[in-house]
């Protein structure tokens, strides 16, 4: 099929030939060592060697079990249980393209593995009355205390990453109501080698500062909690080492001499306001200026520079948008300021949301990370936690008008602007590994890990409640700078039929910080009665 | 004995054992060869020393860990500190990136060894020719396993902006990928920014969401038909439809300019069944009806975009709907204040 392009100059012809796409295969299963982690926001989706575990291989079993012809149930059965379920979750999209392209082929593929879950077809499984399986507690919390203890040699990938481990399993642990108390000593002198005296911490001893593991140690220690825990921190150092990172168009380095891009700008802002430090640059920062430039100077305009022409955020200005950056351009912009002040000042609110609208696909019902990219668990967080901020940011404050008082819903509240009951059903159905492995995954070929698990269980909490950003009628309780993320309250989602058992629900993470509620304004209260470093 | 341990050459060096803590957490069992080659690098980065002998250990513990930005960032500046060859290291990286298909750290290494390389190229429009076209090829290699790779598609644009990439070529390099795979957002994405951002016509610093009245209007007509004609090969495929509406955002023109062609996809009779071949083009009209103060057609739309051609989003639709009302109310609240 041949279409000219008109145009006066830069006249070319546009060819697009259909074609017949050679088979994918095995490779969405295929786990190699070369495959482990090694981005530091998306690292580990295959972290789980094959053969290191027994219980590893029980969950390859599940796996392959889906690419196997299913033994399904006898047809009553499935009629019975397929009834349970709506048809937009157990039928293919209205409208298909027939050109098939490598992008369709695995969308499509990706459907037809999915279906038998959704279905309420997994043999086995038993499910609600809604077509729904139990949340299987008990192996989550089992599978995230094990990634805590000593991990075989093929983790190496993960050498330089470990931090996010700490904090994914400890922020996955307390969400399923686990107590976490037991990891407070070994996590301190974890931590402890690992921060640099110039200020930061490294992925392991004696690796350079970076905020990737810094602002996970940060998040784990405020997870953990206490004086000593919080102490170990080198404030000071901290502040001279993030004023090295801070760059002169606004944007913060990853480490010194790396990458500039969105998860520095959201990490460094996080540092900020929990450590509560101070914003004056020393002279020595890249980004000192004889006006008086701060750590925060340029930083909600910088971030203003990732929103692209779909709507979403990408890593750094003029890529594509994704689904991980959305949520580091908003929860930045919330440390900033207020929700309904900051987001719509600095960026284009419309295009934003029917970009992230648009991430959420049916059958699947779970959420992609870009434009005609599949269906990925971890995303129920980085675009389902973008959803309390925006739908705080269209309510606009709700105000506590005395203490201890519950804040008053805003009188035209939005609602949700996504399907919950959707993203619920991607997550107990199809993320979760019912084996006795445990863990929540990608998708249903592959394996679980302790990422995944993490930020899937942040999605199903942010579904399974409502968030408000209050202003007090006095702002005294929480001074000084970057005060805002502080004024959030929360309580359960009822706003539609619950599809999911009551015991199933799992508890509450600060939208902005994603570690549990409290945590992150206790942090903060301890570091601003220090007052100083 | 390790490797090291028994090689005269690191006699010198006192290897640094690696402080885990008590009772770590999540304590990794490197095998012994990681475990001493890191406490080499420890040993040699304390001493800051910057030699052969570091790029030959640096290039071991990446062949073992690719994923290790210190090691990465030590190396670069051995590199600099010994102005070695960077056209050999360039090639080096090239199989190791072949090897480690998501890995971060290497599109940064490469980053900073075409900054270093470039002075010496910049003056030699023949040089950069050579270089930028090696360096495509090498990108294309990348792209036949993953055309949509993150890491691969940033370093794109920042080589694009770095060599003034903003060319036919890299138009038709793009448009080559588009027709192995029109659906291939990563290439949509691209072409926009090389075609919004050529600082031959384009604002300095223009926002990807905002009018741009410096790009002339052939460029816009020219990307128009350009998303247009993708769109008719799979009106379904949302990539062209995201383009489109970015285009027409950046010309200031209006979405209803486009409202035929989305018509092509959207047929809803006064009475009988509608046909609808895209929800996207439903989702443009309702958009452009709104524009027009269409508000019950486009309420329309949304409403079967709702309840029959994209239920999932049908929050999201209702949420537009809810809009379109009060939209309809201030604007009726206008003419009222008007006529008073
Ligand atoms: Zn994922």
């Amino acid at each position: 099929m041949t279409f000219v392009v008109k145009g006066q100059k830069d006249r070319h012809r546009v060819v697009f030939k259909r074609r017949a796409m050679a088979s994918l295969g095995a490779r969405g299963a295929s786990s190699s060592a070369s495959n482990l982690v090694d981005s530091a926001l998306h690292g580990n989706t295959r972290l789980q060697p094959s053969s290191a575990e027994a219980s590893a291989q029980a969950g390859d079993e599940v796996v392959d079990s889906i690419f196997r012809p299913p033994i399904f149930p006898t047809m009553s059965a499935r009629t019975a249980r397929a009834s349970m379920v709506p048809d937009l979750f157990t039928s293919l999209p209205p409208i298909r393209d027939l050109l098939n392209t490598q992008s369709s082929q695995i969308q499509e593929e990706t459907i037809q593995e999915c279906l038998p879950f959704l279905s309420g077809l997994e043999p086995g499984a038993t499910y609600n009355d809604h077509g729904v399986p139990h949340l299987e507690r008990n192996r989550h919390i089992q599978f995230l205390h094990k990634s805590l203890k000593k991990l075989p040699a093929p983790y190496v990938a993960a050498d330089a990453s470990r931090p996010w481990m700490f904090y994914w399993a400890l922020a996955g642990l307390s969400t399923l109501g686990e107590d976490i108390s037991q990891y407070r000593e070994p996590l301190i002198s974890t931590v402890r080698p690992i921060q640099n005296a110039t200020g930061g911490f490294g992925g392991g001893n004696g690796q350079m500062s970076h905020l990737a593991p810094t602002y996970g140690i940060v998040l784990a220690l405020a997870i953990v909690g206490g004086e000593e825990a919080l102490d170990l921190i080198d404030r000071r150092a901290m502040w001279k080492w993030l004023a090295a990172l801070k760059q002169p168009d606004g944007g913060f380095q990853v480490c010194v001499g790396g990458e500039e891009d969105i998860r520095g700008a959201y990490c460094a802002a996080v540092i900020i306001t929990l450590l509560d430090l101070p914003v004056e640059l020393p002279r020595d920062s890249p980004a000192w200026s004889g006006e008086g430039a701060t750590l925060l100077t340029g930083l909600a305009e910088w971030v203003r520079r990732c929103q692209t022409f779909e709507g979403g955020f990408s890593g750094l200005p003029d890529a594509e948008a994704h689904g991980a950056y959305a949520f580091c351009a908003l929860a930045c912009l919330c440390i900033l300021g207020d929700p309904h002040v900051m987001i719509p000042k600095y960026i284009d609110v419309p295009r934003l949301i029917s970009w992230l609208s648009a991430r959420q696909y049916a059958p699947e019902a779970g959420f992609s990370g870009r434009t005609n990219k599949l269906v990925d668990g971890c995303y129920s967080h980085w675009v389902g936690g973008c959803w309390p901020i925006l739908e705080a940011c269209l309510d606009g404050p709700s105000r506590i008008l005395a203490v201890g008082a519950s804040p008053r819903a805003a009188t035209h509240s939005v609602g949700s602007l996504y399907s919950r009951e959707g993203l619920i059903r991607y997550i107990l159905c199809c993320c979760q590994d019912r084996t006795k492995r445990g863990g929540l995954r990608d998708k249903p070929s592959h394996s679980s890990d302790s990422y995944h698990t993490c930020y899937v269980l942040a999605g199903l909490s942010s579904a399974q409640h409502k968030w408000h950003f209050n202003t007090a009628e006095t702002k005294t309780e929480m001074g000084g700078n970057l005060a805002s993320p502080y004024q959030w309250t929360c309580e359960p989602f009822d706003g539609e039929v619950q599809i999911y058992n009551e015991e199933d629900r799992v508890g509450t993470l600060h939208p902005v910080f994603v570690i549990p509620e409290g945590a992150a304004e206790q942090t903060r209260a301890y570091f601003a009665s220090k007052g100083g470093f | 004995m390790g490797k090291y341990e028994g090689d005269p050459e690191w006699d010198d060096v006192v290897p640094i054992p690696q402080d885990d803590g008590e009772g770590a957490l999540a304590q990794i069992a490197y095998t012994d060869e990681y475990a001493e080659a890191m406490g080499y690098l420890r040993a040699v980065m304390a001493a800051k020393e910057h030699s052969e002998r570091v790029l030959d250990l640096t290039e071991h513990i990446i062949s073992m860990n690719a994923a290790h930005y210190t090691v990465w960032l030590y190396r670069a500046s051995t590199i600099f500190a010994l102005n070695a060859d960077v056209e050999q290291e360039l090639s080096w990286v090239n199989d190791v990136a072949l090897d480690n298909q998501k890995n971060y750290q290497i599109w940064h290494h490469r980053q900073l060894l075409v900054d270093h390389l470039y002075p010496s190229i910049s003056s030699d429009p023949n040089a950069i020719r050579k270089f930028a076209e090696s360096e495509v090829d090498f990108m294309t290699q990348m792209f036949d396993e993953d055309a949509k790779n993150y890491h691969v598609w940033s370093y794109r644009q920042y080589l694009v902006r770095k060599l003034n990439l903003f060319t036919e070529a890299e138009l038709k390099s793009i448009e080559t990928l588009l027709r192995i795979d029109v659906r291939n957002n990563s290439a949509w994405s691209h072409r926009f920014y090389v075609v919004f951002s050529d600082p031959k016509y384009s604002t300095p610093g223009s926002h990807a969401t905002e009018y741009d009245p410096k790009i002339p209007d052939e460029i816009i007509d020219r990307e128009i038909e350009f998303s247009k004609a993708a769109t008719f090969e799979a009106p379904q495929n949302q990539s062209p439809w995201n383009y489109l509406r970015g285009v027409l955002r950046k010309g200031g023109r209006k979405l209803s300019s486009q409202e035929c062609f989305a018509g092509e996809f959207v047929k809803i009779p006064e009475n009988g069944e509608e046909d609808i071949r895209s929800s996207h083009a439903l989702d443009f009209l309702a958009d452009v009806w709104a524009e027009e103060g269409k508000v019950e057609k486009a309420d329309e739309a949304l409403r079967l975009l709702g309840d029959k051609y994209d239920r999932i989003r049908k929050n999201y639709w209702d949420w537009r709907r809810g809009t379109l009302k009060e939209e309809g109310i201030t604007k009726g609240l206008a003419k009222v204040e008007l006529a008073h």
